[in-house]
């Protein structure tokens, strides 16, 4: 009964982001319950945590669900705040979804004012190629720029649901530990991250 | 057993209370009723709280406020742990908060997630045969159920219900104990509905009884009815409606006449508003033109007229007869308007399309053109009478006073403007021609541009093509009158800058003109006008330059200015010169210059006369002048003249003279200066006037008839002057002689030791030598012409006196006489003409020669010993000044050792 959490376990904050109606929300929940929800219900901001094994370590793992409607565009920036990862989905079947994720990632970099954050972009409803708008070039492209990897999914058939988050989650983590060496050494690995930002760009 | 519950999962993560929050997880109970608490943020929601499966259930917070756990608790797996929190706030929405509640409106019961989500206890029948249907997890085959029952239905409540579907629908995998218990069951139920019909009586025996009662009354009641009225009360009943209701009718007669006058008079409310536009139109057409909004009533009568001109109803008939006077009213005024002018173009114009517009009869827009043109025409006539009346009584300063204060005359800015120009001293007919300019340039343009947007068809009428040649008539005639009505102002008696100005007045009227596309013809008139005034304009400029070059004289100042090889002048050429050129350029640059549209002014041979004529009067005029200075001798100078005559011996004493009294120059060297000024004229003035007016375009002045021949007078003058200076020098040189040669008793006889020649001869010498130096002084181009006409005289004189000896020369006399000659002869040898050596020779002829060669000798010797004894006269009569110079040295070094 009491199995709370413990101080030691690691908790990974992820956010997902995207218009409305790629699929976020029935990405989470593939990924949480194995389930794949048809009827569409917008979100407004729902929260999901729980324990799943990432590289044979025991972590917790929390979802923020947030709303695509530009309706929300206001709050949302107080959401990204807590977010120590992102999933920016967008849908390949539509182009303008693909669009709007140039401007999650602008204001993500905005609130967080971070370029390396833990940052996934992904192609959803990869199931639905023959309705496909936005093209694997094209969307690779646009990841290559940002320097972030891109992933193309389907919370349909569960097609690399698991791996975009435990993708993130990766990333996360190795961005917790190098962090964790900045602050015990200050200085000098704030110029070594400044210099890797800089071999990015 | 089963786990506690799990909340992993909640959508949304906040809300106000009542927000309907999906609630995931684990274990969540293994059916609805498993499902025995829920509270979020420590509230109890489990009344709001709707089972989905185990994995999920819905519920509506409560009001709770803050974050806190969802605590789901089961049957089954007692209380729960959540890892996810729920936050509860309070949220006011007013219209001006962006709002972002969810606000629910679907109903609690929804489809979401493709599960039949149905709350159990409410839509669940109970079985019939009391048997649970947990566990009926194997279902029969619907295609099967189909095939056995066709359409029959195992609904309990269907109509086609059928007892074997039932049974295979549900209770396929129960047992047959199972059923026949179930059947004990349903038959038990079936029986105790069945005993229950006579309990239900016994049950409710008060009611049936007061049932039973009410039905007696109502028998009793129906018969006495039938006893009282009979068994037909039909009519009774009829007459009786149709009484009260004629008695109701009554009642509401009155009001219904009250309703249905209201209704009319609503009625007739409702008329005028909407008709309001209509007969409102006579007060407002009135109002909106006397404010002069022409184009508002122009609209509303079209719209009037658009609406109601086929109308039948008497009443908009009446208004539409009112409105059509006033509009007729409206016509007139405008008529009148476009009559009276003057007003822009713009308003012209739009008087004019008002008038059209409002389909006044005629041709409104023609109208106007005739009218404006005789505004014009009639602007310019009283435009010239004003001026001419006022010229008339220009000197009468009280009347020019009372017409500055008669303002109501329409010209009365002009007047103004004429008193004005009064005071700046402008003449009367330049300020006309400017007032005629200002109407042209004003009201000609107009009457043009209205014309043309007529013919354009820029003013909506239908053009009619015949007009055009009476309006072109209309605009050269007005144009024709204003010229007329210049030129009556331009005659010759103004000055030449007043024609300057009035030229670049109409000049700028031309070209504004040109700008209007005109008619050629319209445009010559005016360019035949400007082409005269030019020629006047270049006429006049001369004129005044005449009339100054005569007033010239007065600046002479004598001061001679020595110019390199061409001798002294004074400033008079030089001044003269200036005057010509500027009058020169002046008028090239007003009146010969061709403007826009504008023929070369001197291209005609007529012109060209003219202009000869101008600069023959201007040399004319220049030689008048030079006359004057040269023959118009101050009384003072004549008493010098006399005093001066004995000190030409000596020319230092001129000198001093002259310094002391600059202006106060003898006759002679006036006589002189004016002598040279006119050789300097003649020989490098006029052919550079030439020149330079050939450069500035003129025409060449050598092809004027009579150029050769003394053109401009100056020849004569010249010629008089210089006999008018050899006079004056020659008389009192030649007169001397013959009292000078036989000065002390001069006798060619006696045989007297010669050594030197006479003194007459040094005095002849002394006197050529001295106008030699007079003349040098001015201008030493003139010595040749001067000294041989005196020379000539001299020896003429000399060869009188040698003839005239009567009595045989002594030997001596011969020696002297011939020395005295030879001398003389070689002293002015380079004066000599001809006729002066001539002269000398018939002189010598006339002297016996020499008796002995001792003689011959002798003569020669005292030549040589008098040259180089006067060898300082002899070198001054010399061209060569630098001989001068060497033989002065020599003589002073001479009489240096002879001290």
């Amino acid at each position: 009964m009491s199995k709370k959490p413990g101080a030691a376990q690691a908790l990974h904050k992820v956010i997902m982001v995207g218009s409305g109606g790629v699929g976020k929300s029935a990405l989470t929940l593939q990924f949480m319950y194995d389930e794949f929800v048809q009827d569409y219900e917008p979100t407004k901001a729902d929260s999901y945590r729980k324990k799943v094994v990432l590289d044979g370590e025991e972590v917790q793992i929390d979802i923020l669900d947030t709303a695509g409607q530009e309706d929300y565009a206001a709050i949302r920036d107080n959401y990204f705040r807590s977010g120590e990862g992102f999933l920016c989905v967008f849908s390949i079947t539509e182009d303008d979804s693909f669009q709007a994720t140039q401007e999650f990632r602008e204001q993500i970099l905005r609130v967080k004012n971070d370029e390396n954050i833990p940052f996934l972009l992904v192609g959803n409803k990869s199931d639905l190629q023959e309705k496909r708008k936005v093209s694997l070039a094209e969307a690779q492209g646009r990841s290559q720029q940002w320097g972030v990897p891109y992933v193309e999914t389907s919370a349909k058939t569960r097609e690399n649901v698991d791996k975009v988050f435990f993708d993130l989650m990766r990333e996360i983590r190795s961005r917790k530990i190098e962090d964790k060496a900045a602050s015990n050494g200050r200085g000098k690995d704030r110029a070594k991250r400044k210099k890797k930002k800089c071999i990015i760009l | 057993m089963v786990p506690p519950p799990v909340v992993t999962g909640i959508s949304p993560k906040e809300g106000p209370p009542g927000t309907r929050i999906t609630i995931r997880g684990e274990f969540l109970g293994i059916k609805a009723q498993d499902l025995i608490g829920l509270k979020i943020c420590g509230c109890d929601c489990t009344l709001l709280a709707e089972w989905k499966s185990p994995n999920k259930v819905i519920a509506r917070s409560g009001s709770c406020k803050g974050r806190g756990d969802i605590i789901v608790t089961t049957l089954s797996g007692g209380q729960g742990t959540s890892t996810v929190q729920f936050r509860g706030y309070h949220e006011t929405i007013g219209p001006m908060k962006e709002s972002a509640v969810w606000v629910e409106e679907a109903p609690v019961q929804s489809f979401a997630w493709g599960r039949r989500a149905l709350s159990p206890t409410n839509y669940q029948q109970e079985d019939p045969l009391g048997l649970s249907v947990e566990g009926n997890v194997k279902k029969f085959p619907e295609d099967e159920l189909f095939e056995l029952y066709g359409d029959a239905s195992g609904e309990l409540t269907s109509e086609k219900f059928h007892p074997g579907m039932f049974l295979l629908q549900h209770h396929h995998a129960t047992s047959l104990d199972d059923l026949k218990a179930g059947l004990a069951y349903l038959r038990r139920k079936v029986n105790s509905q069945k005993e229950g019909q006579l309990s239900f009586l016994k049950a409710n025996v008060g009611s049936v009884m007061e049932q039973l009662d009410t039905i007696i009354l109502l028998k009793d009641q129906f018969e006495n009815d039938l006893k009282n009225y009979g068994t037909n009360p039909m009519e009774q009943l009829e007459t009786a409606i149709k009484e009260s209701m004629i008695e109701a009718n009554k009642l509401f007669d009155d009001i219904l006449a009250r309703r249905d006058r209201a209704d009319a008079t609503r009625n007739a409310l409702s008329v005028m508003h909407r008709y309001k536009f209509l007969f409102c139109m006579p007060i407002n057409v009135e109002r909106n033109i006397k404010n002069g909004n022409y184009d508002l009533v122009i609209n509303d009568y079209a719209r009037v007229k658009n609406l109601f001109k086929n109308t039948e109803v008497e009443v908009f008939k009446k208004v539409l007869r009112e409105i059509e006077y006033r509009i007729e009213t409206l016509r007139e005024v405008l008529r009148k308007k476009l009559e009276e002018v003057p007003f822009s173009l713009e308003d012209q114009k739009k008087i004019i399309r008002n008038l059209i517009n409002l389909e006044a009869e005629g041709d409104p827009a023609w109208d106007g053109i005739v009218s404006y043109a005789n505004h014009l025409e009639k602007s310019i006539k009283t435009c010239t009478t004003e001026y001419l009346e006022s010229e008339s009584r220009e000197d009468d300063l009280k009347i020019s006073l009372a017409i500055k204060s008669n303002v109501s005359t329409p010209m009365s800015i002009k007047q103004f403007k004429l008193t004005k120009n009064e005071e700046n001293n402008t003449p009367v007919k330049v300020q006309c021609i400017e007032a005629l300019c200002d109407i042209v340039m004003e009201q000609l343009p107009d009457l043009w541009r209205l014309g043309q947007s007529y013919f354009t068809g820029q003013l909506h009428v239908t053009v009619d093509a015949k007009k055009q040649r009476p309006f072109k008539n209309l605009v050269l005639s007005s144009i024709q009158n204003a010229v007329n009505a210049m030129k009556a102002s331009c005659d010759s008696s103004l000055e030449a800058s007043w024609f300057l100005y009035s030229l670049k007045r109409i000049r700028q009227i031309y070209a504004s003109l040109i700008h209007l596309d005109l008619p050629s013809d319209a445009l010559d008139i005016f360019g035949k006008f400007i082409f005269e005034l030019r020629l006047q304009c270049l006429v006049g400029l001369f004129k005044q330059t005449v009339d100054k070059i005569l007033l010239l004289k007065c600046k002479e100042t004598w001061e001679i200015e020595y110019l390199d090889g061409d001798g002294g002048i004074t400033k008079m050429p030089l001044y003269f010169e200036e005057m010509v050129m500027e009058v020169s350029k002046l008028a090239r640059e007003t009146a010969i210059i061709c403007g826009p549209r504008e023929a070369p002014l001197l291209e005609n041979l007529n012109h060209q006369t003219l202009y000869y004529n101008e600069i023959k009067a201007t040399f004319a005029a220049f030689a008048r002048c030079l006359q004057q200075l040269a023959f118009n001798c101050n009384e003072d100078i004549i008493d010098d003249e006399f005093t001066m005559v004995p000190q030409l011996t000596s020319s230092s004493t001129v000198y001093k003279n002259k310094d002391i009294k600059p202006h106060g120059l003898t006759w002679e060297q006036r006589l002189l200066i004016s002598l040279s000024n006119i050789r300097y004229t003649l020989k490098v003035l006029l052919p550079r006037i030439e020149e330079n007016l050939k450069f500035q375009g003129y025409p060449d002045l050598s092809t004027t008839v009579g150029y050769n021949s003394d053109w401009t007078q100056l020849k004569t003058l010249d010629t008089a002057v210089l006999n008018a200076y050899l006079e004056r020098r020659c008389d009192p040189l030649v007169g001397i002689i013959e009292p000078n040669v036989y000065i002390g008793n001069l006798d060619w006889n006696s045989n007297l030791q010669i050594v030197h020649v006479k003194p007459y001869v040094q005095e002849i010498l002394a006197n050529i030598i001295a106008v030699h130096a007079e003349v040098r002084h001015v201008s030493p181009c003139l010595l040749e012409r001067v000294l041989s006409h005196i020379v000539e005289s001299v020896t003429e004189e000399l060869a009188r006196l040698i003839l005239c000896i009567s009595y045989r020369f002594s030997s001596s006399g011969i020696i002297q006489a011939r020395t005295d000659i030879l001398l003389m002869k070689k002293a002015l040898e380079n004066y000599c003409s001809p006729r002066a050596e001539n002269f000398l020779d018939e002189a010598l002829k006339a002297i016996p020669q020499p008796v002995t060669k001792e003689d011959a000798q002798k003569i020669d010797m005292i030549l040589t010993k008098v040259t180089t004894l006067m060898q300082l006269q002899l070198s001054c009569l010399m061209n060569n000044i630098d001989n001068v110079n060497t033989t002065l040295k020599k003589i002073g070094y001479n009489q240096l050792t002879a001290l």
